[in-house]
Parts: structure tokens; C-alpha cells; sequence
């Protein structure tokens, strides 16, 4: 059964009838060209934003659940983030821990681990590079330990070290029995560490399948609206533009 | 450190309140003093003139400061955090300005006569949840910095305007003289009476803003992040800008206009708490009360015959930081 199954999901305007299903264990990519509709997705499953359909979350109906309990199960990870004030990363992590309403130093020492940045646990965030500070965002929402984690584009800025880095992380998070749905533009990276994809045009989803189902020219040339190179049998796979 | 902050500024409060009953043009023993107006009150016994004057003079006045100082330093923290800019302070989005235009038409209009002594400050109330009101509405609901300053220059603007109306419009020069001086911001003369709105408004309103720490925190990376972890940023946003309007208009209502405390105090106390926005509340809330607390003490000390008001100096010394805030987050910017 799936972990999560989203049913006819609309958002004015932004989103008609969604649907999908995201399994225990498995990484989802939502690719697309700029506005398909990818980030108003990921915002209408956290709850962000007012939309009709049905979201069941272990065969509960997401709606029933107050916004504690739906934040305690679903973590988002907006594409833009920034600290106003100059906090220290250990306390930035910590937040990760607000909907539950403890700081369990154990989860928050372990996903710091996980992210690579207890070096730097009493430094102000506003004093890291671009690819410390996407570790320490993440380790913030990875603290939620939610069931299901949205991220949008958390690549984006990186250079290709962190990318995989980052990417990594994501992968064996939702290995640990979770589950992870990325919006990704980079499609080389989705195709080496999504297991299926889900491609999204002008607020509809046009196809949620394998990789090797979505990621070929046939499939993404007309959304792209560009003839695509695809190679999945290149170690890492190639997708590019021609 | 941080854990000592709270505890030492209190204690530094405690004296500085001890000081403030101590000092006058007479010279009296507080502790006696006081001792002697709290047994008259049980007893009923005729009042010694030295506690008359602790009791009934410096302690209402002591108190009074340490509120409105203390209601200044709390909002500040609790807007500077909901609006996540360091540069907000009650009256620079027109909250105060909201205040003192309700509590002026109050004055003029005689306006809730029903409400007898609470009619001020409940106008004030209202003039200052209007004004916030409509800087989130005008700002909308994912504003940025600098949008959420230049909507609460313009509702201030506004305010100011409409003040400037009332006073136009003045019944008589005694009225509008009255008015003004009212506005400049003191805790002179004033009674018991004020402590009797002042504490209830203070209490309401500083817990409402107390319980909102969570949200003030989650708020450091944005609406955005702390709506996803539960934190319902507008419902919850709307209680601190109640408890906020609460604090604002009570104290303006009471003491007029006292500036800047609500921009400076946070800025001081935020590096001692490690810039956590859910830890400046308490502190704030203290430090603001002494900071007032010595500016109060600092105008008695002045000739008697050219009063300087309590208001003018907070401004007189604000308004130079305020400069300089403006240009420490300009070289931020660049």
C-alpha cells in the first residue's frame, strides 16, 4: 500500500487534478519546465496553501489531522530559505524540533551528523559558505523526522560536490523508511538518485513513472519544448538539452 | 551567561526601582516610608508626609515607568520578531500613532463615556490595533523588510495627519496645549488609577505574546517554513499583534508617546540571548523597564521650572541610534 496517496489535488488556477502515490522507502522527482506547477505541489500537500482533493497519509485523510499533527508527518523544505537573524546552527537544527515541541539532543546530534556539519554546531549560519549553509537548512527539516519530506530544489544553488552531497543525504533518508519528493530541474541528478519521476506540465502531471519510462526524448522533448540527450546507461546517466 | 541574563537585569531593576522611590527634592528613608503607607492602608491611620510622597507620589510613578518601559521592550522584540526586521519599533510602524489619535479623540469627543477612566487607554487600544491591522493588510501576508517599513511610514503619516486634525480642530488653546504635552510623554503626576488599567493591559498582553515564542522562533526562517511546521503564522501572527496593540495603546494611553525603547532595548539584549528571537521577550521586557525607569530619574534631576518630558529624552537619545541602526544595515545591504 502506499505511504501517501494524493487524489485529484487542485489549486486555483495553479493546479488541476493531481494525482499520485509515494511509497515507503523510495525517492520521487517532480520535474518540469519553470511554472509547471511543481513547487504549488509540494505547498498544497504540506498545507500551505487552500486546495480541494483528498490526501491520505497511511489511509488517514490528511484534513482530519490538526496542524501539529499534519506538521509532525509531512516536512517541507522551501527552494528559498534564509535566517533573519544571525543563529547559531545547533539552534537552527533545533527548530527542526518545533512541531513536537521537544529538542531531542539525540535526533538533532545525529542528523547533524548525517549532514556533515557538527564542525560548526556554535557558528552563526550567516557566516557559512552557500554549501554549509543548504546542509544546515537541511538538517533542520531532516530533525522534523517526518514521514514524508518535501523538498524543493535543493540543488539549485550548489556546486556539483554538494549536489551529490545533498542528494545523498535525501536518498538515505528516505531509505530509512521514510519518503522523499524532490522538485529538481537537474535531470542528470534525478535520473541517478530518484527510483521513479514525476513529470509535470502546465499544472497537470503528464506522466508519474520508472525512470526509464519518463527520462527519454519522446516523453520530454514536447514539455520541454527542446530536443533532449538521453544516456541511462552512462555511469552517472546523462540527460542534457541538444 | 545566558541563563544569568533574566536574574541580573531583574536585580538591577530592583535597585533602580529603589532608587527612583529614594530620589526627590526630599530626602526619605524609603523603606520606613513605604512600610508606614502599606500599614495606613490596612489600619487607616493618617499618612506621615514622608509616606505620603513615597507612597502615593514616587511609588505610582516608579511603577508606571517600569510598565510602560516595560511594555515598550516587550512589543518591540515581539514585532521586531513577527515582522523579522530589526529596524520595527511601535512607533515607527504607527502603532503609537495609532494610540495617541484614539486617546485624542477620546480626550476632545469624550468619546465611550461609559467606560469612565478606561475610555483612554481603550481608544488608544483600538487606534493601535487599527494601525497594525492595516500595516498587514497593506503589506500582505509575505511581505519583506523593507515594504512592511514603508507601509508603516505611510499608516504613521496617516495617523499623524489625522492628529494634526484633531488638534486643528482643537476646542480651545488649553485644550490643545494639554493635548501636546500629553503627547510628548511623561509619568508625571499621575495616579493610582492609571496602574489600575495599565497592570491588567500589561499582563494580557505580554502573555499573549509570551505563548507565541514558538512562533517567533519558526519565524526566523521565514512564513514559509513556519507554516509547514504547524505554526499557523496568521492565526498565531494576529495574537501578538493584539497583545502588541494591547501593550502599545495602554502605555501611550497612560504616558503618551515614550519612543524608541521598543527599537533599542531589543537590539541591545539580542546578542546576550545568541539572537534567539523566543528568548528576547523576558529580557526585553526588563531591560526596557529600566532603561524608562532611568530616564524618569534622570528628568526629575532637572530644574523643575522647564520640565523636560520623559518622552523627549527616550526620542533625544533613540533617534541618534536609530540613525546609526540605519547605517549599520545599510554597509548589511550593500
Amino acid at each position: 500500500m502506499a505511504l501517501m496517496s494524493v487524489d485529484s489535488l487542485a489549486v486555483h488556477e495553479r493546479l488541476f487534478a493531481a494525482s499520485l502515490e509515494i511509497h515507503e522507502g523510495e525517492v520521487l522527482g517532480l520535474i518540469g519546465p519553470n511554472g509547471a506547477g511543481k513547487s504549488t505541489l509540494l505547498n498544497a500537500i504540506a498545507g500551505l496553501i487552500p486546495r480541494t482533493g483528498r490526501i491520505s497519509l497511511g489511509g488517514q485523510d490528511l484534513q482530519q489531522l490538526d496542524s501539529l499533527q499534519r506538521a509532525r508527518q509531512i516536512a517541507l523544505q522551501p527552494q528559498f530559505i534564509e535566517s533573519v537573524w544571525a543563529l547559531s546552527v545547533h539552534d537552527i537544527v533545533s527548530m527542526g524540533r518545533l512541531p513536537w515541541g521537544d529538542s531531542d539532543q539525540s535526533i538533532i546530534r545525529e542528523v547533524m551528523r548525517q549532514a556533515n556539519i557538527t564542525a560548526f554546531a556554535n557558528r552563526h549560519v550567516n557566516e557559512l559558505s552557500g554549501g554549509e549553509r543548504a546542509r544546515v537548512w537541511l538538517a533542520r527539516v531532516l530533525a522534523n523526522q517526518a514521514l514524508v519530506l518535501l523538498v524543493d530544489e535543493p540543488v539549485a544553488n550548489l556546486d556539483i560536490h554538494y549536489q551529490q552531497e545533498v542528494m545523498q543525504i535525501l536518498h538515505d533518508y528516505a531509505r530509512a523508511g521514510h519518503a522523499v519528493v524532490i522538485a529538481i530541474h537537474d535531470l542528470s541528478l534525478a535520473a541517478r538518485y530518484c527510483d521513479r519521476l514525476c513529470l509535470m506540465d502546465a499544472g497537470g502531471i503528464v506522466i508519474t513513472d520508472t525512470i526509464n519510462a519518463v527520462l527519454n526524448s519522446e516523453v520530454l522533448s514536447p514539455v520541454f519544448n527542446v530536443d533532449v540527450y538521453v544516456d541511462l546507461d552512462n555511469r552517472p546517466p546523462v540527460v542534457l538539452a541538444q | 551567561m545566558e541563563r544569568l541574563l533574566n536574574p541580573v537585569l531583574l536585580l538591577v531593576l530592583l535597585l533602580v526601582a529603589i532608587l527612583s522611590l529614594g530620589i526627590g527634592t526630599l530626602d526619605v528613608e524609603v523603606s520606613s516610608a513605604l512600610a508606614n503607607w502599606v500599614s495606613s492602608l490596612v489600619t487607616g491611620e493618617t499618612l506621615a508626609r514622608e509616606a505620603l510622597i513615597v507612597g502615593e507620589i514616587r511609588l505610582p510613578r516608579t511603577l508606571l515607568a517600569l510598565l510602560v518601559g516595560a511594555a515598550m521592550g516587550i512589543s518591540g522584540a515581539a514585532l521586531q520578531g513577527l515582522l523579522r526586521n530589526p529596524l520595527v519599533d511601535p512607533g515607527l510602524i504607527g502603532a503609537s500613532q495609532g494610540a495617541a489619535l484614539g486617546a485624542a479623540l477620546v480626550f476632545y469627543f469624550n468619546f465611550f463615556p461609559f467606560l469612565g477612566t478606561l475610555a483612554t487607554p481603550f481608544a488608544g487600544l483600538i487606534g493601535a490595533a487599527l494601525t497594525l491591522f492595516i500595516l498587514m493588510g497593506l503589506s500582505g501576508s509575505m511581505a519583506r523588510p523593507a515594504i512592511i517599513i514603508m507601509a508603516g511610514l505611510a499608516i504613521s503619516t496617516l495617523s499623524s495627519a489625522l492628529l494634526a486634525v484633531v488638534l486643528n480642530f482643537a476646542p480651545n488653546p488649553y485644550a490643545m496645549q494639554e493635548l501636546v504635552f500629553w503627547l510628548l510623554g511623561s509619568v508625571a503626576n499621575r495616579g493610582l488609577d492609571h496602574l489600575a488599567v495599565l497592570v491588567p493591559a500589561f499582563v494580557i498582553g505580554s502573555t499573549m505574546l509570551l505563548l507565541q515564542r514558538k512562533l517567533l522562533l519558526g519565524l526566523s526562517l521565514g512564513e514559509q517554513v513556519a507554516d509547514s511546521m504547524g505554526l499557523e503564522v496568521t492565526k498565531r501572527g494576529r495574537y501578538i499583534i493584539l497583545g502588541t496593540a494591547l501593550l502599545v495603546g495602554s502605555a501611550v494611553a497612560v504616558a503618551g508617546n515614550i519612543g524608541f525603547v521598543g527599537l533599542v532595548v531589543p537590539h541591545l539584549i539580542r546578542p546576550l540571548v545568541r539572537y534567539r528571537p523566543d528568548r528576547l521577550l523576558l529580557p526585553s521586557a526588563l531591560a526596557g523597564a529600566v532603561v524608562v525607569l532611568l530616564a524618569d530619574i534622570l528628568v526629575r534631576q532637572l530644574p523643575p521650572e522647564r520640565e523636560l518630558k520623559l518622552g523627549v529624552l527616550t526620542a533625544l537619545v533613540g533617534a541618534p541610534f536609530f540613525v546609526w541602526l540605519v547605517w549599520k544595515e545599510r554597509q548589511r545591504w550593500l
